[in-house]
């Protein structure tokens, strides 16, 4: 998390003057450029809080990025090359137009706006591919939490826009071409191709950024100047106020601001006045602030594809590396992973993991993984695997205690707990809790283990017989009529003790309770059913 | 404290690694590792005081008069329900409060389902209960003895071949629990790294309890009248 620097507020700054001779009518009505003192209600001076600088991020190849996933550690060629010849479509389209296209197929020809067909034509074995606003979504999300390592102020500019405020970093990160130059090492170590701008202002930064022109600015006299050669493109105006533009012979950002301020108000969106106010610093650019996703999620495509557990469990790993960086920025922990290994055609085999506390260290959760992974059958070879965490809570840390010897048994349980259920299955471990009740079968339940620390000292019940230690789980019928015989004639010892409950449920019981020992020591519990047939029936063992 | 701090530890070799930093060790804990041996007990058998095994008789024949706290018991029985549970009920109920408190009992592939209203009955604290099912018996115990977080386990386990019953052994050696192992009566005539070996026979007037292998101590052979039980159960 970088700190704030101290730094110096800069001198008030006085907006700019106008970047070229300004025409005659312009002189009486005050051109967009300057600063206005006209009847509009427009601020004279930068409403942009003072030395605020904005690092824009940009991704030109955002639409290809969020569906072919960074080469995976393992064949990069191979992978690339299969990116380069992939097509974009986008289906809200009908699915005939070419939104992004990769290397190969740019080489070949095909080009954003062409037929897909005509795609097909210049390149027979393009792989198409279905535009997801989603995908897109989460890959800006992913750029944004790379961007919050820099700063706490984050703005999203969707579909391919970040915004980063840096002026508090600037001394951390050793100034601003360090800065910049270690944002977008981070984001091509992800494979993905970043345009990096750096103004006082937030749609200054877009605006070089969309362009393609990797600035950096620092003073806000300068940007009037700088932003004049910008194409009216990178503002993304509507399509029809920019064509309106051109005919009247504007170009530039610059041919823009010399154009008489209340006629351009008039005559476009109150909007594009206001982008060029805010882009100049003259009018403020409220907006949300990034706050990263609640949950963790990730996937990773595997080329070749995978049957090997213990190979998937390298290629997790990363994975794991990666939700552990994201946890230590939220000084967050989970509860709950869900794995889902995606097969060709077979439905997605879906890995649980639960911690049965909330956990933060990347080593616990591979050692889960592996018990989990290795317990899993897997249909068929995995294509794609897909990490996703469960809601995030507080993380708790601990401090150190010499002697803390009760804390640390108190810790061990859920550990214990969790490795015994990766490898042996959820069920298999469990509690034992009391029920009020007069049915032995029913005085009794399994109990989370981990509800049952914070629960009061159970009661000790009082029964008016004794209770043995093993309960059968269902009662085995004795042979013999009015002596029952287990192993021998049964010698009984005491009882009855009689039990008669449950007529509400439908599982009522008429037994009459007896303690019996056989020839060889064992005592058992045993009943005499009283209703008819009748019989004698071993229920339990005294150990 | 400092009195305790030996001046000599002829074992510290044998000390199994210690994890750190994850979380340093309490002083405590040092002090009772196995591995550590101390002068002031040179001379004797360097035997731990054992936990009383509620039956007098018993405690008379075990060499720390009581259940030994470290390495593997095993119960040799051919029947459940012969009165095993009854020769440890005393000790897990004492298990479960005092000095103790915080450690969990651990069942560990029991036979039948542990009744717990009978647990209760015997004054064994249910929020402790660890009852673990499947097939890795050995696998679960052993985890569970290395967990550090019980202070006694008890499982049901063939245990067929010597590593496995070695592992344990090694494991409860460096737990500070009461490690139970349950067998069959022919696996007395094999060897087995454990502590103590204790073979029972049930008859109509009492519980035979013959001590086969005691380290320290000497095979003995106790009667034990089923009355001793009975009022037992009802002190609890």
């Amino acid at each position: 998390m970088p700190l704030p620097g101290k730094h110096r507020v800069p001198p008030e700054v006085s907006p700019s003057p106008s970047p070229s001779p300004v025409s005659g009518r312009s002189r009486l009505r005050p051109a967009l450029g300057g600063g206005n003192r006209s009847g509009t209600g427009e601020p004279t001076r930068s409403a942009a809080p003072a030395g605020e600088l904005w690092l824009a991020i940009h991704l030109p190849n955002h639409i290809l990025e969020s569906l072919c996933q960074p080469a995976v550690a393992a064949g990069e060629d191979a992978a690339g090359d299969d990116a380069g010849h992939v097509v974009v479509v986008d289906p809200g389209r009908g699915g005939k137009v070419v939104c992004a296209c990769g290397v190969t197929a740019t080489a070949a020809g095909v080009a954003p706006g062409m037929a897909l067909n005509s795609a097909l034509a210049l390149l027979p074995d393009a792989r198409v591919l279905a535009r997801d606003s989603r995908r897109e979504r989460t890959l800006l999300e992913t750029v944004a939490v790379v961007a919050l390592d820099f700063t706490p102020r984050v703005n999203l500019d969707p579909p391919d826009g970040v915004l980063l405020e840096v002026r508090g970093s600037l001394r951390l990160f050793g100034g601003v071409r360090q800065l910049c130059a270690r944002v977008g090492e981070r984001l091509r170590a992800r494979g993905l191709a970043p345009r990096i701008a750096l103004t006082p202002t937030r749609l200054a930064a877009l605006w070089f950024a969309r362009s393609g022109m990797e600035v950096v600015l620092r003073r806000p006299e300068a940007l009037a100047g700088r932003l004049a050669a910008l194409p009216l493109a990178c503002t993304r105006w509507p399509e029809r106020s920019l064509r309106s533009l051109a005919t009247m012979g504007v170009h530039a950002v610059g041919d823009c601001l010399r154009l008489p301020r209340d006629g351009f108000t008039r005559r476009f969106e109150p909007q594009m006045r206001l982008d060029l106010d805010r882009a100049l610093g003259h009018a403020p650019d409220p907006r949300a602030a990034f706050v990263p996703g609640e949950r963790f999620a990730a996937r990773r495509d595997l080329e070749p594809e995978l049957a090997d557990t213990a190979r998937l469990q390298s290629v997790c790993e990363p994975l794991l590396d990666e939700l552990c960086t994201f946890l230590q920025a939220r000084g967050a922990s989970v509860e709950s992973l869900e794995l889902r290994l995606l097969h060709r055609d077979a439905p997605p085999t879906r890995l649980r993991l639960h911690f049965a506390e909330p956990v933060t260290a990347a080593a616990r959760i591979a050692a889960l993984l592996r018990e989990r992974l290795a317990r899993a059958e897997l249909p068929e070879p995995v294509r794609s695997v897909r990490l996703r965490s469960g809601p995030l809570s507080e993380a708790r840390v601990q401090a150190g205690d010499l002697f803390a010897l009760d804390r640390r048994r108190a810790s061990a349980v859920p550990q214990l707990v969790e490795r015994l259920r990766a490898r042996l299955g959820e069920e298999a471990v469990h509690g034992l809790c009391l029920v009020p009740e007069h049915r032995p079968e029913a005085a009794w339940e399994k109990g989370d283990i981990l509800l049952f620390q914070s629960s009061g000292k159970g009661e000790c019940p009082l029964f008016p017989g004794p209770r043995p230690v093993w309960l059968l789980a269902e009662p085995q019928p004795l042979a013999g009529d009015e002596q029952p015989r287990y192993e021998g004639l049964l010698e009984i010892e005491g009882g009855p003790e009689r039990i008669e409950s449950g007529w509400w449920d439908g599982r009522d019981v008429r037994r009459d309770y007896y303690v019996a020992r056989t020839p060889a020591g064992v005592r058992v519990w045993i009943f005499r059913e009283r209703r008819t047939p009748g019989g004698w029936f071993l229920h339990g063992v005294f150990g | 404290m400092n009195g305790a701090v030996p001046h000599q530890c002829g074992g510290l070799g044998s000390l199994s690694p210690i994890p750190y930093p994850p979380s340093p060790i309490p002083v405590d804990d040092l002090l009772r590792h196995p591995g550590l041996w101390r002068a002031r007990e040179q001379g004797g058998a360097a035997l731990r005081p054992g936990l009383p095994t509620g039956f007098a008789l018993l405690d008379r024949c075990l060499p720390g008069a009581g259940w030994p706290l470290q390495g593997l018991v095993e119960i040799l029985a051919d029947r459940n329900g012969i009165g095993e549970l009854s020769l440890l009920m005393p000790v897990l109920a004492r298990l479960c409060g005092g000095e103790h408190e915080g450690g969990w009992l651990a069942w560990i592939s029991p036979p039948h389902q542990p009744y717990a209203p009978a647990l209760a009955a015997c004054g064994i604290d249910l929020r402790r209960v660890l009852v673990i099912r499947g097939q890795a018996a050995e696998w679960a115990m052993e985890q569970a003895l290395r967990s550090g977080a019980c202070s006694a386990v008890l499982g049901w386990a063939a245990c067929r071949d010597r590593q496995s019953l070695r592992r344990l052994q090694l494991a409860a050696e460096q737990s500070r629990c009461l490690a139970v192992l349950f067998r069959r009566l022919r696996d007395g005539s094999e060897p087995s790294p454990a502590v103590l070996r204790i073979a029972l026979d049930g008859g109509r007037d009492g519980l035979e309890v013959r001590i086969l292998k005691s380290r320290g101590g000497r095979a003995a052979s106790v009667r034990l009248g089923w009355a001793s039980f009975a009022t037992r159960a009802i002190a609890h």
